[in-house]
This record gives C-alpha cells, sequence and structure tokens, in this order.
C-alpha cells in the first residue's frame, strides 16, 4: 500500500531534489539537484533508499505534513526543530512511522536546509533524468516537485530495514560563519593584489537576495574596474563572480550554464554542503588554497 | 589551445578569445572528440564561443590525467563533425518585430533589407545558454550590427528572434532581455515535452526564411504540438 504525504502547509520553499540534471548543460539546462549533498545522501541513507533517490529540501520555514500508511522517515541537514504529534524527534536517525502522524517543524536552531527522506519509490515523474525541480516559462517541468499547499505526495514503501542512524560525532555543524575554501577562477589575475587581499581577509555576510541559483554576497571588491569585456564562457556550481559592480556572487545549484563575467575562483566542492547551509545574515570567510 | 584546472572538479578548454565561426568550430570539434571518446569520469561539458568547460568526477580522475587524456584524443576531421542545418522560418511582420523600426534607425537599413541580410548567409549556433535552449549564433554581416535595448524588455516572447551586437539568438522561451526583436518563428525551439527537448546543438547552422503573417499562423498551428 502507498504511502500518502499530504502537506498541510507548503513551508517557505520545499522542493524535491535528486543529485540533479547531469549531462544538458551544453544545452544551457541548470545542473540543479540537493544543495547540501552530503546531507541529502546521509538521510537516503538512513531509510535504505539509493543516494541518487528523490528527497525533500525543505529551506528555514519548514512545512506541516499528513503522513498515512506505514512508512521509514529520516531527517538530516538543518536543525529546524522536528516533531511528531508534537513530540520532539531525533535527526539523523531511521524513524518508523505506523500509523497516520504529523510532522511539523518548528524554531530553525542551525543551518538552512534540512533533508527529509522516506523509503521507497516515489510516484512522480522526472524531467530528463532527474525529479529535481524545473520550471519553463513560468510553468513547472516537473509538477510534482515544488511542494504548495495541499500538495500529496505518493510513495511505495521499501521493506522497512533496520534503524540505522548516525552518530553526533559525523554529523555536519553548520556555524553562521564558515572558512570557504577556494581555489583560482579564469580570471583571477585580471584582478589586482590589492582586490584580492581585501577579498580574502573580510566577512562576506550573505544578502537576502539569494536562492537556490546563487548567494549574492553583501560586499563589494574594492579596487576593481572590469577593464574588458569577456566573452561568456561555462560556469558551475562554485563560481565566484564579480558583477560589474564589484558585487560577489557565488553560483549554486540552480545557475544558469554560461556567463560574462569575471571568475575570481571557485569554491571546493567538498565546502559547497557547508556553504549551502549558510542563509541571509550569515557570513563566509574565503581562503585561497 | 589552452587547458587549466576549474575549481577543483572541472578543466577550462580555452580558445583564442574571439567571437568567430572557426574559433568555436574549434570547440565544437574538442567537444565531440570528448563526447565521442566516452570518457567515464567526465559528467558533463559546456561549449562556449571560444571555451569549453569540462566537468569530471574527482573519485575517477584529475586535472592532470584527464587534460593528458584530451590532449591524446584525435579531433573529428571537419567533414565528419555532425552538425544539422536547419531552415527557420521567420516572420519579420508586425506583431512580431517588435523593434525593427529601431534596428532600422541604428543601422540606416530600411525594413526589407533587414530582412534580405539576415536571410542571406548561413549562422553557426555558437552557445546555448543564458536560458534552456537559448541558441547564440552568427555572425551577422557587419551591416546588421545594432546595440542593445537600453532598457531591457520584461517580457520577450518565446520564438522571438533578436539581434545584439555581432550575433542573432532565438529566445526558448518568454524571459526578459534587451535584444533588438525583428522577427518570431513558428517552431518551437524548446520542447520540454520532446524526449529530445531542443532543436539545435551547439555548432549547428542555421539559415531564417522569410514568412508572411498568414504563413506563420499556419505553421503556428502544424508545430503547435511540436517540432
Amino acid at each position: 500500500m502507498a504511502t500518502k504525504l499530504y502537506f498541510q502547509r507548503s513551508g517557505l520553499q520545499t522542493t524535491i531534489q535528486d543529485m540533479g540534471r547531469l549531462g544538458y548543460q551544453n544545452k544551457g539546462i541548470p545542473v540543479g539537484g540537493t544543495m547540501d549533498k552530503s546531507s541529502a545522501q546521509a538521510a537516503n541513507w538512513l531509510v535504505g533508499n539509493n543516494s541518487n533517490s528523490p528527497l525533500l529540501e525543505v529551506t528555514i520555514l519548514g512545512p506541516k505534513i499528513e503522513i498515512e500508511g506505514p512508512c521509514q522517515i529520516a531527517i538530516t541537514g538543518a536543525d529546524l526543530s522536528p516533531t511528531i504529534d508534537g513530540q520532539v524527534i531525533r535527526m539523523y536517525q531511521t524513524i518508523n512511522i505506523q500509523k497516520k502522524a504529523t510532522l511539523a517543524f518548528g524554531r530553525l536552531k542551525n543551518g538552512c536546509r534540512a533533508y527529509l527522506a522516506v523509503g521507497g519509490q516515489w510516484q512522480i515523474q522526472p524531467w530528463l533524468g532527474s525529479y529535481s525541480t524545473a520550471t519553463n516559462n513560468g510553468k513547472m517541468l516537473t509538477p510534482h516537485s515544488f511542494i504548495r499547499e495541499k500538495s500529496q505526495l505518493s510513495i511505495l514503501p521499501n521493506i522497512p530495514i533496520s534503524v540505522r542512524n548516525i552518530p553526533i560525532e559525523k554529523q555536519p555543524k553548520f556555524n553562521s560563519s564558515q572558512r570557504i575554501r577556494v581555489s583560482k577562477g579564469p580570471e583571477f589575475n585580471l584582478f589586482s593584489a590589492y582586490s584580492i587581499g581585501h577579498f580574502f581577509s573580510h566577512a562576506h555576510p550573505i544578502s537576502p537576495q539569494s536562492n537556490r541559483m546563487g548567494y549574492r554576497l553583501d560586499s563589494k571588491l574594492i579596487d576593481f574596474e572590469p577593464k574588458q569585456e569577456l566573452i561568456s564562457s561555462g560556469v558551475i556550481p562554485g563560481t565566484i563572480q564579480i558583477s560589474n559592480s564589484g558585487q560577489p556572487i557565488v553560483l549554486m545549484k540552480d545557475a544558469q550554464t554560461t556567463g560574462g563575467y569575471y571568475r575570481l575562483g571557485n569554491v571546493f566542492s567538498e565546502d559547497l554542503d557547508r556553504l549551502a547551509q549558510l542563509k541571509p545574515g550569515d557570513s563566509i570567510w574565503f581562503s585561497l588554497e | 589551445m589552452n587547458i587549466r584546472s576549474y575549481g577543483d572538479t572541472a578543466l577550462l578548454l580555452n580558445f583564442e578569445q574571439k567571437i568567430s565561426p572557426n574559433i568555436n568550430a574549434k570547440v565544437v570539434a574538442w567537444n565531440q572528440a570528448i563526447q565521442k571518446a566516452n570518457i567515464s569520469s567526465v559528467v558533463y561539458t559546456i561549449p562556449a564561443y571560444c571555451s569549453l568547460t569540462v566537468v569530471f568526477d574527482p573519485v575517477q580522475t584529475n586535472h592532470q590525467q584527464l587534460a593528458e587524456h584530451i590532449k591524446s584524443l584525435e579531433l573529428p576531421k571537419n567533414s565528419a563533425i555532425t552538425a544539422k542545418t536547419h531552415q527557420v522560418p521567420v516572420c519579420y511582420e508586425q506583431p512580431y518585430a517588435l523593434d525593427i523600426q529601431e534596428v532600422a534607425q541604428q543601422t540606416g537599413l530600411d525594413h526589407k533589407e533587414i530582412i534580405q541580410i539576415h536571410t542571406q548567409d548561413t549562422f553557426q549556433v555558437y552557445m546555448l545558454g543564458f536560458l534552456p535552449g537559448f541558441a547564440y549564433m552568427g555572425k551577422l554581416p557587419k551591416e546588421l550590427y545594432c546595440r542593445r535595448k537600453l532598457t531591457p524588455r520584461p517580457k520577450v516572447p518565446a520564438c522571438a528572434v533578436g539581434l545584439a551586437g555581432q550575433q542573432t539568438g532565438i529566445y526558448p522561451s518568454v524571459a526578459p532581455g534587451g535584444w533588438q526583436i525583428i522577427g518570431q518563428t513558428p517552431i518551437p525551439i524548446f520542447n520540454p515535452n520532446k524526449e529530445q527537448p531542443f532543436l539545435f546543438s551547439v555548432g549547428d547552422r542555421v539559415q531564417f526564411q522569410a514568412i508572411s503573417q498568414q504563413e506563420f499562423e499556419q505553421l503556428s498551428i502544424v508545430y503547435q504540438n511540436g517540432y
């Protein structure tokens, strides 16, 4: 029997994601997929799914979900004070749902994105091989993947696994200030030493105009005047581009695939997960490796 | 060609930094060579005007190893490059030719001359980017060069054909944009419902053909369900 998820509240931005739409970037399709890949993979492991299975990415303000039918769930990533029928539940652990229950989220204690995995086959439509949200002309190409109030999901549960957990020392820590490692970008040498020195010795607060496409930083490169117009070239998640006005933008999973701004650096792929757990107002310290 | 590392999971192949069909042809050739070699560590590529981004799986390879592998590949002969030529009908009449007056002012050409020049050459698809399936093409004959609009249009219609500098392009979907719109094609160049949603690939050739408003409407019905 299928498990049903009925969304009484959608939360701020609740989407279905997997590992993304890889291979179509030559056509201008964003990579997409989970922002914090390792937390997402951990959640899927805890319910016995494979690591590319779709799951819910919950952002800052969580949804309220009525779960019908037996299933196994797990929550990882940001701590949004999850509860079941009002009882606080543990994160980073398999949770058995036996009967109808209400999963809710409360105060955000740390991080920015939580991942909710449900063990089984999700009855949803992929587009170009991925369940991650994709839009065209304002219409969803993956109609199930953007959660709204009253959205419903149907999942054919796996045969239950014995309860798994990830010990606290192996769980990531999300601070509101992070050191993020960076390698030199293609246009690194076009910046002055003064610009670079300043960039790597100051905190960069994350602007409220940040989303899954990119993190805009509330900082400005000093001594920066783009001398030549660049010819558009490929950009990838983690590329730090500097707009003509000097504002740094770190490209994230839903970024476009080409751009014409100066690329100062690239965030280490391993650090992208921690970066994805920063929210507007938090700060980044970049270090050049 | 210069190969450099681009973050810890990609290589950037840079060619002479110029917008030119010949340089772009090299990008296409290297991209095809990499695709054809079916290198298991290559996750995806982004061919652009004069660069090629190659993203790899760091568990399987590293910058140096992949760069050596790429350098050892044999480039496809020009004749073997699998580029299609597309005949793309465009209605250059109102209500589709939103900026034809501005283009006429900037170029000193009249409406007829603009159409004649835009349909005389075959253009090359340099890059798909900005939006899923947005095709950047060139090179335009010099007479047709014009600047982008000072204030971008908040909603350019899907399938609008535009000009910007030495390039021409087609909007795959409704989007904000600053290109000078001179017409519209009835062919959906991006159709998400198809298994192959994209009409164009990088390196393809495009020849525009002028059609009347009546022909546009007839073709729109034909193409309603995809190309």
